[in-house]
């Protein structure tokens, strides 16, 4: 057991919270505002990730720049050395899905991504 | 390089479904000469990613919850306490690493108890021998006298 007595995050987040024990641990501020459009990479995505496949090359705008966190796919593993800002992003539905209908060409959707996923367009 | 991106995530979706679910494909094992990049990235989609795959309409239903249920997350609560996963590595675990079949095929809790038991073995906390004479003995005691 003594070698999962590790810095866990049961520790890090009592009496904090998490996300909010990874408050200031981003080493720097966030690279992208409220309302920058951004195109969401497409890297390799084995084993774990959270960035959903169907928003890969799409482009959005931050709608809001939400904490500081590991990324999922350094957390999964129990890494919590490196943080990055989160931020959510919204995209026009019809940006996301080819064949979603003209007549509804307002609605959008809001989903979470850590920077390393975001690129300035 | 942003539209072949697109384009290529709209075939990756359909390439998707074609291999779902895969125990149902004829010819297991393909040569690699088989496996396109295309079909790699489908049969390797992470399964909780279900998002653009074509499905029928789920019908929404209210769920009573079972005492078993609760249980088992209080257990998954009780590792994260002593340290030994956090929250990101249990849903690796129990959405991810049990692949497609156990994850769309098995109760919501049911795979937050067997990935508490995963990671137990996984870290050391119980060997495998000793979860598999735990539940055979548990087994044992729940079988009706002869």
């Amino acid at each position: 057991m003594s070698q999962h007595d590790r810095t866990h995050h049961a520790k890090i987040a009592t009496g904090k919270g998490d996300p909010q024990c990874f408050k200031g641990t981003a080493g720097g501020p966030p690279k992208f505002k409220v309302g920058d459009r951004v195109r969401i990479k497409d890297l390799p995505d084995i084993f774990y990730t959270r960035c959903q496949v169907y928003t890969r090359g799409a482009i959005g705008e931050v709608a809001v720049v939400t904490h500081e966190s590991p990324a999922p796919e350094d957390e999964a593993w129990g890494h919590v050395d490196h943080s990055e800002w989160f931020y959510i992003i919204r995209f026009k539905q019809k940006d996301l899905w080819p064949e979603y209908p003209d007549n509804f060409a307002n609605d959008t959707l809001q989903t979470e991504f850590s920077e390393r996923w975001l690129e300035a367009v | 390089m942003s539209s072949s991106t697109r384009d290529q995530v709209m075939r990756h979706l359909k390439a998707v479904v074609e291999i779902q679910p895969p125990v149902q494909q004829t010819g297991k094992a393909p040569y690699a000469s088989d496996i396109t990049h295309e079909l790699f990235r489908a049969y390797t989609r992470t399964p909780h990613d279900v998002g653009g795959e074509v499905d029928v309409p789920v019908e929404w239903t209210e769920e009573e919850a079972e005492a078993w249920g609760y249980r088992a997350y209080v257990t998954t609560e009780c590792l994260a306490w002593r340290g030994v996963w956090c929250a990101e590595e249990r849903r690796r675990m129990q959405n991810v690493d049990m692949g497609t079949t156990q994850y769309l095929g098995l109760p919501y809790y049911g795979r937050w108890l067997l990935s508490a038991a995963r990671v137990m073995v996984d870290k050391d906390i119980v060997t495998l021998t000793e979860l598999i004479n735990k539940i055979d003995e548990v087994k044992k005691r729940h079988e009706p006298a002869r």
